[in-house]
């Protein structure tokens, strides 16, 4: 299957030529997408959620999802990997293409669907397991069994989540001995053992010290080596911070979507200015 | 040399973006450095060619206050810097305004050695000029090299050296004074001398500003518009 789709061409609503490349930065334009959606909307029942979103996710690179409470951020990071699905009277219209293809189809396994697009949520979410059987949990579900490839691939993944030092000498002990920052760095060391294309974080960092947030963001700056992020975070500074693009959220609506440099220097629209400068919201 | 520890963060990209800017105010610190003594050189040797070069370049400097000011500018608003790290960016924002007027005035130096052509005035006056064109000179060098130490040492003996500087500066304005009134041929002339001498004493005056912004970089303490005394003790602190 190829990886993504080249875009040279707008699509609606996102007007790429206009996200021109400032500094070292090369236009959106210019990127490979990992994802995309197109005319997307998400209903609750008779409540519509989300109103015709169209965006794109830049291959590699951090995209942060920011808005108020109920702006549909986190409903929008769902779609990504179909968590929606779970939650009854949730109905969507539109497309979320991952590589070029349109992941709702009916052909589409949604278990295999989250093993490339991975998730991690608010509240680390270890199984009640060893440090070892956490990250070597989804390899498992694979049907991989070899010893040596298991071994292999639970200390690669704890390493890439910057884990592997604070943990190597206790693999067999109980994920919950270990700290909250620790335990979300294990969700995320399980979430790429089983080598996603891209991974979703639902305000990762919300439930842990200034300490720990910042060993979560320095991880999310290493791994987009590899993996394509798209982070939901109440936390503008934490947007500011860590992402390489955002999105303006707001009411169901994709208000801005641009380098966050710009929007956090010189946003286009007035709502995005409100917004990142505490005037409402 | 880290003396702020600005490569302790957690973020390696916030160590890495620190450290790019401070390495450009180095630069453009060097530009300037060349363009002021290029300017001086070409006074003494009286070559309005070598004069003409360095006014040109002074885009250049320009260019690089600029991209400077557009990185300080994405870290305030994407690192909400603290403490030192604040201090660091505020320092460099006016570090480099100071630096880019430097460079204005290493120009203003250098037109006045193109309006010269290879015509020389008197060789003491001249010699005098050249003088403090070297005392300035180095009060850049040394605050830069204080700034890139991070020394208030060095800081404060810029401030110092900016006294001598202008004592000199106005035993100059003494004597040409006295050459407009002895001559008024002359006048053209040496109104010419005094702008590049009144250039240079604001080169002194603008270095000394960048050793008080690396006294409040290092101390914390705004020691702008008080006196040497005062310098001298907020300097002075324990670490």
């Amino acid at each position: 299957m190829e990886n993504a789709v080249k875009r040279a061409q707008p699509i609606i609503g996102v007007d790429l030529s206009r996200l021109n490349s400032s500094g070292e930065q090369p236009a959106l334009g210019e990127r490979t997408l990992a994802m995309e959606t197109r005319g997307l909307s998400l209903y609750y029942g008779d409540k519509q959620a989300l109103d015709g979103i169209d965006i794109v996710i830049p291959e590699r690179q951090v995209t942060a999802f920011i808005g108020p409470s109920g702006c549909g951020k986190s409903t929008l990071l769902r779609c990504f990997n179909r968590m929606n699905d779970l939650i009854d009277g949730c109905r969507i219209e539109g497309e979320v293409l991952l590589g070029g293809e349109d992941i709702y189809l009916p052909s589409v396994d949604p278990a295999e669907l989250r093993r490339r697009v991975g998730m991690v949520f608010q509240k680390p979410n270890p199984f009640p397991k060893s440090v070892y059987e956490n990250v070597a949990y989804g390899l498992r579900l694979q049907g991989i069994k070899k010893r040596r490839v298991l071994d292999e691939t639970v200390e690669w993944s704890l390493r890439a989540a910057a884990l592997w030092d604070e943990v190597k000498d206790r693999l067999h002990d109980s994920a919950f001995g270990l700290s909250g920052g620790q335990q979300q760095r294990l969700v995320i060391a399980r979430a790429i053992a089983v080598q996603p294309q891209v991974i979703l974080l639902d305000e990762p960092a919300s439930a842990l010290d200034p300490i720990s947030t910042l060993k979560i963001e320095e991880l999310i700056n290493e791994l987009k080596t590899d993996y394509t992020i798209v982070i939901v975070t109440h936390n503008m500074q934490q947007a500011a911070r860590v992402s390489d693009y955002t999105a303006f959220m707001y009411m169901g609506d994709l208000v801005e979507f641009d380098l966050t440099g710009t929007i956090f220097t010189n946003p286009a629209k007035k709502q995005t200015e409100d917004y990142i400068t505490g005037r409402y919201g | 040399m880290d003396k702020l520890h600005i490569n302790q963060h957690i973020s390696r990209k916030f160590n890495q973006e620190l450290e790019a800017v401070r390495s450009k105010v180095m630069k453009m610190g060097g530009l300037v450095e060349a363009q002021l003594a290029g300017a001086v050189a070409a006074m003494s040797a009286g070559d309005p060619e070598a004069a003409s070069v360095v006014a040109r370049n002074d885009y250049k400097v320009n260019a690089l206050e600029v991209e400077i000011d557009e990185e300080c500018t994405q870290i305030l608003a994407r690192r909400q810097p603290a403490a030192s790290d604040l201090r660091l960016v505020m320092a460099v924002i006016k570090t480099i305004t100071d630096l880019e007027r430097i460079g204005d005035e290493a120009e203003r130096v250098a037109r006045m050695a193109e309006f010269m052509g290879g015509d020389r005035f008197k060789d003491t006056t001249m010699s005098e000029v050249e003088h403090m064109g070297q005392l300035v000179g180095q009060m850049l060098h040394d605050v830069l090299d204080a700034f890139a130490r991070t020394d208030v040492e060095q800081a404060v003996a810029v401030v110092q050296a900016d006294d001598r500087v202008d004592t000199k500066y106005e035993s100059l304005i003494r004597q040409l004074m006295t050459y407009m009134a002895e001559d008024p041929r002359s006048i053209p002339v040496v109104l010419n001398i005094l702008w590049a001498a009144r250039a240079l004493e604001r080169i002194g005056d603008r270095s000394r500003n960048i050793a008080e912004y690396i006294i409040y970089l290092v101390k914390g303490k705004d020691v702008r518009h008080t006196s040497l005394q005062t310098v001298l003790e907020q300097a002075g602190r324990a670490d």
